[in-house]
Parts: structure tokens; C-alpha cells; sequence
């Protein structure tokens, strides 16, 4: 009997059930920042717009404006400001539009200039 | 219910519907044929090619698509969903629209990753730094690449298999996350 045979039976069904239930594996993925607008004021918003690779920082005013489609996950404005972003733990976010990924973040931070 | 079910069996609705209303429930009665079986053909309009690597996996034991019936394609003419990646170069225009005209309708389009949202490259003299203008899309799919889980809920939200999740959320914390 063929080894691989064997060895399938040993480890039984591998696929996972994923629109039925939640994928083990999803947790381990980059996901696109989530943001604390306590802790943002204009100076750190134009801080994290430098450090984005893919233009998907923009500020206008007092919003900060993400564009979720462009994101990469890269983890570069988490890198650069712990204290407001961090991973949002997203991985479903097909849309039908693509208004729909551009997000207004309000900037609620103290000590603007 | 009972009169708008009258209204679909006689020759036309009691009262003309708005556009946007026919639209919509033209866009449910396409998704609904492709429920039980969606042929995708991929396309890279210059694409790094890890959009192509995660959508090899969707194939893979793990991920396993056939058991959702999606099936990949050789061939446009065979195929319901043309799945792009890249940033649809300008070099690719021509054979991006040949593709797209060489499948039967309904068809839909579903942009791949990041480049193809628009994100990581801008319009200039080489590329469109992003689909969008070259062919109609019905879904987007961000991510660099885009994961396979989430490749799978693109693909299923695009047959009106599952509910689009990122209109509500909101990309902040404080509590109230979505």
C-alpha cells in the first residue's frame, strides 16, 4: 500500500470548513491596522501618512482618511505609533464597492498645533 | 409578497421600479445562477505574481474551492468570473478587453489585491495603477496578497453567498470595533 495512503488516513480531513465555521489559520494573518482616534492628533496622522508605502494614509482636516483597498499590511504605522494602531484582525473585506474600504478616522488626540 | 410575486408572473411589474432597484435585483438574479457553480478564469495585468500564488492555493487541500463549486478555467469563453490581478499595465489594455469580451454573460469581474484596487501604483505612462477604469468590477478584494480565506469570501460574496462585511466596519478601536 502506498505510504501517502497511509499517511492521509493518519491525519484525516485537513480542508477547512471555513465559511461554515471560523479557519484556525486566520488569526495568523496580516491584517490591516485598526486605529485609537484618542490617540491621534494631526502630527502623528501626518507621521503615519509618511510611513505608509501605499498611499493608503491620507489626512483631510481633522479625518484621517484610510483606504482599507490600498492597505497592505505591512505593519509600518503600527511600527511607528504602538499606542494608536494596531492589528484589526479583518481578513474579510471583499467589497462591492469600492467606497466601501475608504474609511474616516477622526482625529480625537489633544495637543493639536 | 403575494403581489409582487403576481407581478413577476404577469408580463411586467404592476409599476415601473427605479433603476437602481432593476439593478439590484438584476445583480441577485445573476449571483443566484452562479450559486452552485462559478468557472473563474484568472487574469494578471502585471501583477508580482504572490496575488497568483494565493490563488493557487484556493486549489490546494486546505482551502479546496471545488467543494464550494468554483472551478478554474483555461479558457474566457468558459469562464463566469475573471478574476484580475496587477495594476493593469497599459501594455495589457488590449488583451484585458479581449478577455473580458470573449466570455458569455452574465459575467463578473473581481479585482485582486492591492495593485488592482488602486493601491500600491500610481496611473503613469506604463500602467493604470488600478483596474477600475479598464473593466467593469463587481467585487474588490484588497490585501498584499490577499489571503486565500479572504480570496474565498471575495468569491462567495460575489455569488451573494455570503454578506459583504466591510461596509460596517470601522478600522478603529475604542470598544465599538465594527
Amino acid at each position: 500500500m502506498p505510504l501517502w495512503f497511509v499517511r492521509g488516513l493518519r491525519r484525516g480531513v485537513v480542508t477547512t470548513r471555513y465559511p461554515a465555521r471560523p479557519d484556525s489559520s486566520a488569526a495568523a494573518l496580516p491584517t490591516p491596522p485598526a486605529f485609537r482616534p484618542q490617540a491621534l492628533t494631526r502630527e502623528l496622522a501626518d507621521r503615519l501618512c509618511l510611513v505608509c508605502p501605499s498611499r493608503a494614509l491620507t489626512r483631510s482636516g481633522d479625518v484621517l482618511v484610510f483606504d482599507a483597498g490600498a492597505c497592505t499590511a505591512c505593519g509600518r504605522c503600527q511600527e511607528a505609533a504602538p499606542e494608536a494602531v494596531t492589528p484589526s484582525g479583518e481578513f474579510e473585506l471583499a467589497a462591492t464597492d469600492r467606497g466601501h474600504l475608504v474609511k474616516r478616522i477622526p482625529l480625537l488626540g489633544e495637543g493639536d498645533s | 409578497m403575494t403581489a409582487a410575486s403576481a407581478a413577476e408572473s404577469s408580463a411586467g411589474p404592476a409599476r415601473p421600479a427605479s433603476t437602481a432597484e432593476t439593478a439590484e435585483a438584476l445583480r441577485r438574479s445573476v449571483a443566484r445562477q452562479f450559486r452552485r457553480s462559478l468557472h473563474i478564469r484568472t487574469l494578471d495585468t502585471g501583477s508580482c505574481a504572490a496575488c497568483e500564488q494565493e490563488i493557487r492555493l484556493l486549489a490546494a487541500p486546505h482551502y479546496d474551492l471545488h467543494r464550494l463549486g468554483f472551478f478554474f478555467t483555461p479558457a474566457p469563453r468558459h469562464a463566469d468570473l475573471l478574476m484580475v490581478t496587477g495594476p493593469m499595465i497599459r501594455a495589457f489594455d488590449i488583451a484585458a478587453r479581449k478577455t473580458y469580451a470573449a466570455m458569455p454573460g452574465p459575467k463578473l469581474v473581481v479585482a485582486t489585491g492591492a495593485c488592482a484596487l488602486g493601491g500600491v501604483y500610481s496611473s503613469d505612462a506604463f500602467t493604470h495603477g488600478g483596474i477600475g477604469e479598464t473593466l467593469p468590477v463587481d467585487v474588490w478584494i484588497p490585501g498584499c496578497p490577499p489571503s486565500p480565506l479572504a480570496l474565498l469570501q471575495g468569491l462567495l460574496v460575489a455569488v451573494d453567498r455570503l454578506a459583504e462585511k466591510v461596509r460596517e466596519l470601522t478600522f478603529t478601536q475604542e470598544g465599538d470595533h465594527r
